[in-house]
């Protein structure tokens, strides 16, 4: 490529410059690092939440908190962790990571990848904004009815949650199906499903399953609030309606939720271990039906949350049988890793420390989770400290273990430079020491008979000591993240320069400048082998892709033939107003049902104006004649 | 147009802290214990048009069985129904002592909370939708429903 070439590539995929440019954006990585710039902040608040509730139970008869605000802090705390953490921040990094994997220049809808994160960013404050107003849901991450309903949660507490989370949801959905768009349509040639990488299928599940699984909660909330806004009777067993439905529909979403979250981590570990074992991963297709199978049995486990409502015996059999079944997978993907690591010759630098983290403690949490898998003994254990050590071994140990990982690995290639590994060590000790010491004593104070979600305990109790000793892990956890944020922080003006490919690594983002330039790469890579830059010193390259206009290529579904260059869509305001119009209507709608007719109208005129179509041929062509 | 912006936002900001304090909810601590001392008791304020205590306070309506006199709405012996023309103090003083004697000795059998709590719920009856009340009655059916009451449901 000519250098002059080179140049305008840069002058149009660049962003204009000042608010416009920045409200307008369609760059996937400026979109995905707003996703996680957001959350970041909000680990903070959650984890700031976290330590105020371990103070109030550090102590028996603590005064605090009092119910109220403890529920309130518990139900923020679960809801932002779930719903605006671990769910956006395992997309943002798809959004990151996927074209630059495929060697791509973009997404395949861009403005869709904008418009998913001013919806995302709208259900941040849809949450957060009445909380600074002293306005809290206060009935914990999953709101049952009839406790949500309107007899028995009057106000806009519960609304504010259900309607948080309409707006998370459809921001999911569209990354989801931009990840699964690109995943599919936009693979480099050579970049066969066979020789696709194990991360791009990690993402290809976990956003299938996204897709599968948002709509039950959706209209499961939907339904709450219409329940509590014009009076239906989804939820009013008086009235033939069910209140089962609502947790059948949340759980039918909730479990299938973890693995959204944790399948990304899977691919996330298995790239760290690849590069640091240098050699490809032990196992690859097993793997790959390992989490296919992970995406289909996830959808056939969600009454295990339900053991103690009291269906019928049979189907608490049949639900703790699949949920055992669900290990065997899992089970498998870690002795694929184990293989790696030990046939390979593994370097321990950050990135794989996380992943031995990881290990270590989603075993324990997938032990524990076999046993309330089991009713019986989930009878027993439901609703205590056994399940809040549980929800957090898996989830900390299983997605931000991994995530963490993802961080340190990727921060060179985002930022071009490296971070403290000193530091970074400082950080994983700190962080998985305080986690293992503030939660393991959870397991024993579950089976001791500590319910979840109370807001003090007597002092006859015996739970003092545990309790204070889980308190000071979490708070040497929380130091740990300080170090761990400090350092990226840090290193972005003191790390060393870290070059196109500080690790070694064999997938094709690491071919890519780094940081990358905003079209990604000058020529599209041509892909020979699963792990291409192990391969090739010198990657080949197809040229022929405009330099002129924003072009992208699209291949075919399983053997990625180029089928035909696709104009890509530039930098719109279109998406920010939609997003903009759409919040508008979801916020009135919880006051009056009418937002949504007049609500609509906005949305309408916001829509038909970013699809306007601006091809040559509607302004040259026999249209334009008319 | 920024500065607009701004100006709007601020003339927000009254009504939403408005909306805050109905939806602000106590627990347990402070409970009253005595009858309102007069139109400018502050408790009048917490407990008038707050969502959580006018809510209460139509639950106690139904428990204590109000309603099978003075009607579900309100609109039977009495005719509550219009509790917005009258002081939430007025309304505690009819509750507890009755007007006309039916029920002179609430003072002593129920709750002052609760008392207060139903005195809200009168006040605000008149701005709530009849489908609202119905919906919300359909929920509470398990509950006391003063002498009618045939057990939870089943
Ligand atoms: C140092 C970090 C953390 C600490 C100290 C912490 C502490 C707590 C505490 C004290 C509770 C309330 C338990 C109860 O009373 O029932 C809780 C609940 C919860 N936490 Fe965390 N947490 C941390 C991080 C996380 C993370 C990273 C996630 C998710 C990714 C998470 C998800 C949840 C959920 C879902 C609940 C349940 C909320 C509910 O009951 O509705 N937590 N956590
Ligand atoms: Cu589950």
């Amino acid at each position: 490529m000519s250098p002059d070439e080179r140049e305008r590539l840069h002058a149009v995929w660049a962003d204009r410059p000042g608010l416009l440019g920045f409200l307008g954006t369609v760059d996937h990585k400026r979109i995905a690092a707003r996703y996680i710039v957001t959350v970041v902040g909000l680990l903070f608040l959650s984890g700031m939440l976290a330590i105020d509730m371990r103070l109030q139970l550090s102590q028996p008869d603590m005064r605090r908190m009092g119910p109220q605000q403890y529920n309130e802090a518990f139900a923020l705390h679960g809801s932002t962790m779930l719903f605006l953490i671990s769910v956006p921040v395992m997309e943002a990094m798809a959004l990151w990571l996927v074209p630059l994997m495929l060697g791509a220049r973009n997404m395949a809808f861009p403005r869709l990848a904008a418009f998913s994160y001013w919806l995302y960013l709208g259900g941040v404050l849809m949450l957060w904004l009445p909380h600074a107003l002293g306005i809290t849901p206060d009935l914990g991450w999953f709101e049952y009815p009839p406790l949500s309903g309107p007899a028995y949660s009057p106000g806009h507490r519960a609304d504010i949650w259900a309607q948080m989370i309409t707006f998370t949801e459809v921001a999911a959905l569209a990354a989801s199906v931009n990840v699964v768009a690109t995943i599919l349509k936009m693979r480099p040639p050579g970049m066969t499903l066979a020789r696709m990488p194990f991360f791009l299928w990690a993402m290809l599940v976990a956003s299938l399953m996204t897709i599968f699984a948002l709509p039950a909660i959706m209209l499961a909330t939907s339904m709450l609030i219409a329940d509590r806004l014009v009076s239906t009777q989804f939820f009013a067993p008086a009235a033939g309606g069910d209140v089962l439905l609502f947790q059948h529909m949340f759980w039918f979403f909730g479990h299938p939720e973890v693995y959204i979250i944790f399948v990304p981590a899977v691919g996330f570990v298995s790239s760290i271990v690849e590069t640091f074992s240098r050699r490809t991963l032990f196992g690859h297709v097993p793997m790959v039906l390992s989490i296919l199978a992970i995406g289909v049995l996830a959808f056939g486990l969600w009454v295990h949350h339900m053991f103690a409502v009291g269906l019928p015996r049979l189907g608490n059999d049949f639900y703790t049988a699949a949920s055992m079944a669900i290990a065997l997978p899992a089970g498998l993907q870690m002795f694929c890793w184990i293989a790696t690591m030990w046939s390979g010759r593994p370097r321990f630098a950050t990135p794989l420390l996380w992943v031995i983290g990881f290990i270590a403690t989603f075993v324990i949490g997938g032990l524990s989770g076999v046993m309330t898998a089991s009713a019986p003994l989930d009878l027993q254990l439901t609703d205590t400290y056994f399940v809040v050590a549980h929800l957090h071994y898996v989830l900390i140990g299983g997605a931000l273990f991994p995530l963490f990982g993802a961080f340190c690995y990727w921060y060179p290639k985002a930022t071009g430079r490296m971070m403290s590994e000193r530091w970074g060590v400082v950080a994983f000790i700190l962080i998985v020491g305080g986690f293992n010491l503030g939660f393991f004593p959870m397991h024993v104070l579950g089976l001791e008979g500590m319910p979840r979600r109370i807001y003090t305990y007597g002092p006859d109790m015996g739970w003092g000591t545990l309790n204070l000793v889980a308190t000071i892990g979490s708070a040497i956890a929380m130091l740990g993240g300080i170090v761990l944020t400090g350092n990226a922080l840090i290193s972005l003006w003191r790390g060393k320069p870290a070059g196109a490919d500080p690790w070694g690594a064999p997938t094709l983002e690491w071919a890519a400048r780094s940081p990358p330039p905003q079209h990604n790469f000058e020529e599209v890579p041509v892909v020979t082998s699963i792990a291409p830059l192990w391969r090739h010193g010198d990657l080949p390259v197809m040229t022929g892709l405009a330099t002129d206009r924003r072009e992208v290529l699209v291949t075919s579904v399983i053997d990625a033939v180029p089928q035909y260059r696709h104009h890509s869509v530039g930098p719109s305001l279109w998406p920010f107003v939609a997003a903009l119009a759409t919040s508008g209507m979801f916020v009135a709608s919880i006051f009056t049902p009418w937002a949504v007719v007049w609500g609509a109208i906005p949305i309408g005129v916001a829509l038909v104006l970013w699809f306007w179509p601006r091809r040559p041929r509607s302004a040259t062509g026999p249209l334009a004649r008319r | 147009m920024n500065a607009r912006g701004a100006i709007a936002g601020l003339a927000l900001i009254p009504f939403l802290l408005a909306g805050c304090s109905r939806e602000a909810r106590q627990l347990a601590s402070d409970q009253p214990q005595t009858a309102p001392s007069g139109p400018a008791d502050p408790r009048t304020a917490r407990y008038a048009a707050n969502f959580y205590q006018v809510s209460q306070g139509g639950r106690y309506f139904t428990w204590y069985g109000c309603g099978d006199c003075h009607g579900r709405l309100a609109r039977g012996a009495a005719n509550l129904a219009n509790g917005s023309r009258h002081a939430v103090e007025a309304l505690y003083t009819a509750i507890a002592a009755g007007q006309s004697g039916a029920h002179s000795d609430y003072a002593a059998r129920v709750p002052a909370e609760q008392i207060w709590q139903m005195a809200a719920y009168l006040h605000d009856l008149s701005r709530h939708e009849p489908a609202r009340n119905r919906r919300n009655a359909l929920d509470q059916q398990g509950e006391p429903q003063g002498n009618r009451w045939q057990g939870p449901l089943q």
